[in-house]
């Protein structure tokens, strides 16, 4: 690396705020919670007393190897990745076009559509999902409609609501703004001219697509999909709303521990494995959405600083 | 960039992508208006669900707390998400990447319950204040990875150009890097502000004997009470969003438009 | 060339000063407020967090801090009780009585008067949360009707007394079981045995709560439905999953809207939900009733409490309010507003006819006693019976 060591106080700078933040309000209450995991559950809900009466710390390792024996639990997680994988998948082919059509708008429109589309998530959540439960519900035109079409091929009542359906549906539905921002915000910068010279240059729409705007486009796609999958895989409301007898995730399972198990360290051991699992694909999805045009690659730093 | 052509499925993609978004709105707002206890089944027209709810002082406090605390969240996380993206794109130090995706990772019952013992430990006060201190710690993290996608790959040379033409470094900041990065912080707030206004899990445990917020009194009210009144305070929430961001934006222009 | 690094530095630097006085001033706006607020409880008497119980005048003026669930108490009997004690009452609510023992457990204070269901208050008495009542101030005491004077969780009533009623029963649509040939259920066997209940398929739901589900599986099998025996709970969980396919989900946030607007069928669920859904369907002019039946191998009674904990700020008030909610005329408020059961004696005589011919809502005497109140499990059972329902919602 031939770039001298530039700026670091003033990243530290930067970075002090936001880092003392999250260290006093998120690390500090997560890392109670983390211990928690090898307490002992307290007889009627909450934590047993860290101290046992001899005096000795009272912690086991029993959460953790009770996750581990049993296989249920490894397929509530792979349902759960399942669904959160297939929202991130639908969100990004439903999201994309919209997040194109607003990053190419005029300067007036754009600020109306994005406005437009954040605008119906600023009514209370419960209150859509429920007017969805409306829609696709038995007596709602949806299912008529499509029992319309099912009945002659011979399908039985196709029911849409209270079913694995239905909860794809919903998340997808509660989860698009946060693919369609952050895909916009990079898609906004990127340079016209470049699509003008690949077009220039004899590509096709699909080329040009394929060559030019997607892999600039990459870090949108990565913070988008992480901020739709990592909340889906941990999401409770949606399959407890519109999933019907079975379709539980993870999400389910964690509340469950909290509130009527009243097992707060499994709680906890779950929530832990879920947050390992959930950053170590988020780690793995951003080496291979790194930038294709690297600003700051340290070569080309050298190069600029040098360079007349 | 702006007015650039748009192909035909573009827009047959997106139109099918709002009316999606649009479809459960439309039946929220216009079951608002429905002359039946039932939130199910369109009976008549009324407005006087609207009247009962500018009667119930409870309900309109607690919509009131709802926008101030977004407000506020979403200005601090929106400050300290930009520095966290920023400080993310240098990609140091190390320790914030993480700190900065798992609390979008951590379920949100772990998080309510540890923020509240963590609370009770201090001996803290919960009301408004615990509220807002907990929906900022988990929007910082939206806002911070939109900023920084915003940033990746962004070209140094336009602000070393900047100063070369001899801007000073608040100069170049202003005219250069923020509106460069304008967008992706205006995207976060948006999310932020998103997220803060319809919190439950986290707001019902750090929320004390005397705050509540919207989502609170409308989780709770959905086994007994799902009258059209849930409806009418979600129209009306809507409207009032809308106008303040118009207004703010009308007071600060700068703050939508993207394009200086 | 001019070097980079001091710019950039200095650009940095005036960007994060900006943003830590902009974000500091935020947090002062939010202390002052705080300071604000906390004055002003002072002066009213709410509490803070770990705050000992304050002075509170005696009998009267104050501020009564409920946490309730919501909807479970008439507008006009509160104003009546802040016009009659010169006092102000603050609302907050749960729907589920483990959030409020979870958020109890993590050190929440500052509440006066809690509103638990039976085990719960079991767990609250085990947990040292409550105080005693002050049976000096409660002179209504002699109006709990028999069957609620000695309930087993606290037969003295020495920390709880009985707030409402309900019954979980079967609820359904009589014009669409009509249609569908399936004969009025009578028994669980309705909900339990899939001979019979798939002929309804899809349009049944049950209540999404273990104690209940449990309990009704235990008296279609004839068994004790407070058993603390494992294979008791093993064999339970075997019916119910049979059942499952059967069943649409497991609801009870909005089953009593769902079959309001006639898209569920039958449902196990609460006798108050269900006479609220048949006035609702009634008002919106459905061509159905909803009709309750009680089981006849027995269902359980959830009888909801009042108690006071002990960091209550106020309970001189708390226990006023007790006192209050146990007279007749206040306790049939509720009755009237939700059809919930009045557990007061004096009550019935302000009951309207409606509710208090439901049979669901108010039982015949000679049924009562196939009624039981769920208990407070053991940790060891409670554990196994969590896996259990965790393999059920697989």
């Amino acid at each position: 690396m031939g770039a001298p060591n530039r700026g670091s106080r003033g990243e530290w700078l930067v970075a002090l705020p936001p880092l003392a933040y999250l260290v006093l309000l998120f690390a500090l209450p997560s890392a109670l919670m983390v211990l928690a995991s090898f307490r002992v559950a307290g007889e009627f809900g909450g934590l047993a007393p860290l101290l046992g009466a001899d005096g000795h710390p009272n912690l086991t390792f029993e959460g953790y190897a009770r996750l581990f024996a049993s296989p249920i639990y490894l397929e509530l997680f792979l349902r759960s990745l399942l669904y959160a994988a297939a929202t991130t998948a639908l969100c990004l082919v439903a999201g994309y076009p919209l997040a194109m059509l607003i990053a190419r708008s005029s300067a007036r429109w754009r600020d109306l559509l994005l406005l437009l589309v954040i605008l119906p998530f600023w009514t209370n959540f419960l209150i859509r999902v429920y007017a969805w439960m409306i829609i696709l519900g038995p007596s709602g035109w949806m299912s008529r409609l499509v029992n319309f079409f099912a009945a002659p091929l011979g399908l039985g009542p196709v029911t849409l609501m209270f079913s694995p359906f239905a909860v794809i549906l919903v998340l997808v539905y509660v989860h698009l703004p946060f693919m369609v921002l952050p895909l916009y915000a990079n898609l906004e910068k990127h340079d016209p001219a470049l699509i003008d010279a690949a077009q220039d240059l004899g590509a096709g729409a699909w080329a040009r697509f394929r060559h030019v705007t997607w892999p600039l486009s990459l870090p949108g796609v990565f913070a988008g999909s992480a901020l739709v999958f990592i909340p889906a895989f941990g999401i409770f409301a949606v399959p407890d709303l519109v999933g019907g007898t079975s379709g539980n995730m993870v999400g389910n399972l964690i509340r469950q521990q909290f509130l009527e198990a009243r097992d707060w360290p499994f709680g906890s051991v779950l929530s832990i494995v879920l947050t390992v699992v959930a950053l170590a694909l988020t780690g793995l999805a951003a080496v291979a959405a790194r930038p294709r045009r690297a600003g700051l690659d340290p070569a080309a730093r050298a190069v600029a600083g040098q360079g007349a | 960039m702006g007015g650039r052509r748009v192909p035909a499925w573009m827009w047959i993609a997106s139109a099918i992508a709002f009316l999606f978004l649009y479809l459960p709105l439309v039946v929220v707002v216009l079951f608002s208006f429905n002359d039946s206890r039932l939130n199910a089944t369109w009976v008549g027209f009324t407005t006087s669900w609207y009247g009962k709810l500018f009667g119930d002082e409870r309900m309109l406090a607690a919509a009131w707390n709802s926008l101030l605390i977004a407000v506020v969240a979403s200005l601090a996380s929106t400050v300290l998400g930009t520095m966290a993206g920023f400080a993310l794109s240098r990609g140091r130090p190390r320790i914030l990447g993480f700190l900065v995706f798992a609390p979008i990772a951590m379920p949100e019952i772990l998080m309510g319950v540890a923020l509240l013992m963590f609370y009770v430990l201090l001996n803290m006060t919960l009301g408004l204040v615990s509220i807002t201190l907990s929906h900022i710690a988990f929007c910082v993290s939206y806002v911070a990875i939109v900023v920084r996608a915003r940033l990746a790959g962004m070209d140094e040379s336009l602000v070393e150009a900047a100063r070369d033409c001899g801007a000073s470094p608040p100069l170049a900041f202003r005219h250069v890097t923020l509106p460069l990065i304008l967008p992706g912080i205006v995207a976060g707030a948006l999310m932020a502000f998103t997220l803060s206004i319809d919190d439950f899990v986290i707001t019902f445990f750090t929320a004390g004997a005397t705050a509540s917020t919207l989502p609170l009194q409308i989780y709770s009210m959905v086994k007994v009470a799902a009258t059209p009144e849930v409806n009418a305070v979600s129209t009306l929430m809507l409207a009032l969003t809308l106008l303040l961001i118009t207004a703010a934006a009308r007071v600060a222009p700068g703050i939508l438009r993207i394009n200086q | 060339m001019k070097p980079a690094p001091k710019p950039a530095r200095r650009a940095a630097a005036g960007m994060s000063i900006a943003a830590m006085s902009i974000t500091g001033m935020s947090i002062l706006a939010l202390l002052l407020v705080a300071a604000c607020q906390k004055q002003e409880s002072a002066q009213g008497g709410a509490a803070t967090a770990g705050a000992s119980a304050q002075n509170a005048p005696a009998a009267g003026g104050g501020t009564l801090n409920l946490y309730n669930w919501n909807d479970y108490i008439d507008d006009q009997t509160v104003k009546r009780f802040e016009q009659q004690f010169n006092a102000k009452v603050v609302q907050t609510f749960y729907s589920d009585n483990d959030e409020m023992l979870a958020k109890l457990a993590a050190g929440a204070t500052g509440y006066d008067v809690v509103v638990p269901t039976g085990n719960a208050v079991e767990a609250m008495i085990r947990r040292g949360d409550l105080q005693p009542l002050d049976h000096a101030v409660l002179s209504n005491i002699g109006n709990i009707r028999p069957q609620f004077a000695s309930l087993p969780y606290d037969p003295q009533h020495q920390y709880a007394v009985p707030y409402a009623y309900t019954v979980t029963v079967i609820g359904y649509n009589d014009a669409a079981l009509r249609k569908a040939s399936f004969p009025p259920p009578t028994g669980w066997e309705a909900i339990f045995d899939p001979a019979i209940a798939c002929k309804l398929k899809g349009r049944i739901t049950v209540l999404d709560s273990p104690d209940e589900i449990f309990a009704a599986a235990f008296y279609y099998l004839g068994i004790d439905p407070n058993t603390t025996s494992a294979d008791d709970y093993k064999k339970a969980a075997a019916t119910i999953t049979k059942a499952k396919s059967c069943w649409a989900a497991f609801n009870s946030a909005s089953y009593s809207k769902e079959m309001a607007a006639g898209n569920i069928w039958m449902a196990l669920g609460y006798s108050n939900d269900f006479f609220l859904g048949n006035r609702d369907a009634q008002a919106a002019k459905q061509d159905f009733h909803i009709v309750s039946v009680l089981p006849q191998q027995g269902a359980t009674l959830a009888v909801d409490n009042m108690v006071i904990l002990k960091s209550a700020p106020n309970p001189k008030l708390a226990n006023a309010f007790v006192n209050f909610m146990m007279d007749g005329r206040n306790s049939a408020d509720l009755s009237n507003l939700i059809g919930s059961g009045a557990a007061y004696k004096t009550a019935l005589d302000f009951i309207k006819p409606e509710v208090k011919s439901n049979q669901a809502v108010f039982p015949p005497e000679d049924r009562m006693s196939s009624f039981h109140v769920l208990r407070l499990l053991p940790p060891e059972i409670r554990q196994e019976r969590s896996r259990l329902w965790t393999e059920i919602k697989l």
